[in-house]
């Protein structure tokens, strides 16, 4: 509780309280503004449809391709309209309204930043450098799961996407464990859980800054008071490790691990350019411009050591020789186009923009046709009827969410005003309410098979010129397989169903309010 | 609060049913309204809330706590200024 005398500043620690309607929200008025054929609930016609295509795509089908939910939420915005009584233009002004809430722009500001920081990272050997790491530290095949369990949460840490995290772990780090003779399944189980640890708790991770800003929680804040859950689950998933490690055998591939001969230590320089990162987030600078600085050191470091060259981060590509074709940044080649980490790292996230702008429009669709209002009515009135069932239904609603969407960005903007809403209802403050919307979204995400997380790394071994072309089916794991081995997310699930229960880690506002989103 | 401070804010096993004193100044959010008095449901505790505006309910208001009954954990108090809005 917070004492407060009368004229002072409101109870926040530091800045004034976010305001809703700044981001765009908070604004609903209680009369619907779009009537639907079918009532309320014909609102959430183009999220729901969204829902079973991206099920149907991801879960069944398989296809983690982000692109693919852009085109089936296209078609579930354009069916809804259909079911609109009177005017189309409401619901197209809707559309307008949704995209441009301050809550997306955050989020895509954020990623584009977080990109060109990770993928300059990539480029400047931090992989490499986490390998020759594991080398001098003379890891065995017992311990090779925990140790890569420990450095993929750095990298993801680091660089934000556990998707990237878990490419560059099978591609580099998973052959050379095998090859020394560490369990397949439980080596690729363990980089799984490395990229939990970091897309749960890395502030340039693509969840938390959504959990962080669709909750009205500063970045450097959310990634605080998430430490502890992180810790938590993490402590017991390295002995578990280390355990099981010792427990499951290798598939004795014979043959020397070239690949650790790439390894070497001057990536590791930039663990500095991830702790400027994480250090300026947690003092409460913009996200922005934590990034930023973290971007600055990266590219010196780059430069100065010679990790990556200039067209490395940035090249102009012509397809004949002219005035400029001397500067290092610009190099001849058969077709003109612009490169480098900095172009490719924000490339990257444009599917993702585009979805957000569209799930968040969808979402607007509902709650100006009175659809979320009623789903939030039915929980309040039916299942969250104290704090302790509250926080049980928002657990285990994400839960269930991310088990179905496993694009995990996707389903966590999906499910983020419900959280909000249930959450405030009971007065819990803006952080409890991001660690609880993302600790599912992150662990889940790289469980079950039809996994985001799990189909990207296991493209990396069954894909073209993948590991199992280049060392046998040995080099394959069948994603079932890993599925009760990815300790650190299993155990996080379990630390916020026991937070939940037993109110560890719970705050409520009047406790301490969140600093303000512009300062994330 | 400091950065470390942040590290370990909430580094505990908080009960349902949080109790104030009266002279307490809060910032909560208004979570419901029962005829014209607005209510802030604080995790399984309530605090009724007098004179605030009409529109109070799902905005952040700052209040003076009046009184407090920690076996109902129940409570009313004075509305001194609206602060903030739901995040949604």
């Amino acid at each position: 509780m917070t004492e407060i005398p009368h004229g002072a500043p409101p109870a926040t620690d530091g800045g004034a309280p976010p305001d809703g309607d700044e981001y765009g929200v908070g604004s609903e008025s209680s009369e619907p503004r779009i009537e639907f054929r079918g009532g309320k609930w014909a609102s959430a016609l183009p999220l729901a449809f969204f829902i079973l295509w991206a099920i149907v795509q991801s879960g069944v089908l398989g296809i983690g391709d982000t692109n693919g939910l852009v085109v089936g939420a296209l078609i579930g915005t354009t069916l809804g309209m259909f079911l609109v009584r009177g005017d189309w233009k409401s619901y197209a002004d809707t559309i307008f309204e949704g995209m441009t809430q301050r809550v997306a722009a955050t989020a895509i500001v954020a990623w584009l930043w977080a990109g060109m920081f990770a993928q300059t990272l990539q480029v400047g050997g931090f992989v490499e450098g986490l390998i020759f790491a594991a080398d001098v530290l003379n890891v065995g095949a017992a311990t090779f799961p925990a140790a890569a369990f420990v450095l993929c949460g750095l990298l993801a840490t680091g660089i934000g996407t556990g998707y990237g995290s878990t490419v560059a772990f099978v591609t580099l780090f998973f052959p050379a464990g095998v090859l020394i003779g560490a369990s397949p399944v439980l080596l690729f189980a363990a980089i799984l859980s490395g990229a939990v640890f970091g897309d749960n708790l890395a502030p340039v991770s693509d969840t938390t800054i959504v959990s962080a800003v669709t909750q009205d929680a500063d970045i450097g804040g959310v990634v605080a008071s998430r430490f502890k859950y992180a810790i938590a689950a993490a402590i017991p998933a390295f002995v578990a490790y280390l355990v099981m490690g010792s427990v499951m055998s290798g598939v004795g591939l014979e043959g020397a691990a070239e690949l650790r001969e790439t390894a070497t230590a001057p990536g590791l320089l930039h663990l500095i350019s991830m702790g400027v990162v994480i250090a300026t987030a947690v003092a409460g600078r913009h996200i922005v411009e934590a990034i930023s600085w973290g971007l600055v050191v990266a590219i010196a470091f780059n430069l100065v050591f010679g990790l990556a060259s200039a067209s490395d981060m940035v090249v102009f590509t012509v397809t004949e020789a002219g005035a400029l074709t001397g500067l290092p940044v610009v190099e001849v080649g058969e077709t003109a186009g612009v490169g480098g980490s900095l172009y490719a790292g924000a490339v990257g996230f444009f599917p993702l923009i585009v979805l957000t702008l569209l799930i968040v429009a969808m979402a607007q669709i509902m709650i100006r046709g009175g659809g979320f209002e009623a789903i939030q009515l039915f929980l309040l009135d039916t299942v969250a009827t104290t704090v302790r069932r509250a926080e049980l239904t928002m657990v285990l609603g994400t839960a269930m969410i991310n088990g179905m969407i496993t694009i995990n960005t996707a389903a966590e903007i999906a499910i983020a005003p419900y959280i909000a809403r249930i959450g405030e209802k009971f007065n819990l403050n803006g952080y409890r309410r991001a660690n609880i919307l993302d600790a599912n979204t992150s662990a889940l995400g790289y469980i079950f098979p039809w996994a985001g997380g799990v189909l990207v790394g296991y493209q990396v071994m069954v894909g073209p010129e993948g590991l199992g072309q280049e060392y046998g089916p040995e080099m394959v794991v069948n994603p079932i397989e890993v599925v009760p081995y990815v300790f650190h997310g299993w155990f996080l699930v379990i630390v916020f169903l026991l937070a939940a229960i037993t109110g560890f880690g719970r705050e409520y506002i009047p406790d301490r309010t969140s600093e303000e989103v512009s300062r994330a | 609060m400091s950065r470390f401070e942040k590290f370990f804010a909430g580094l505990s096993f908080r009960g349902s049913t949080p109790d104030y004193a009266p002279g307490d100044a809060i910032e909560v959010m208004v979570t419901e309204t029962r005829g014209e008095t607005a209510i802030a449901r604080i995790g399984d505790s309530t605090l009724r809330i007098e004179g605030t505006p009409a529109d109070a309910e799902n905005t952040r208001v700052l209040v003076d706590v009046e009184t407090w009954d920690e076996e109902s954990h129940s409570g009313t108090g004075t509305y001194r200024e609206t602060v903030g809005k739901s995040a949604f």
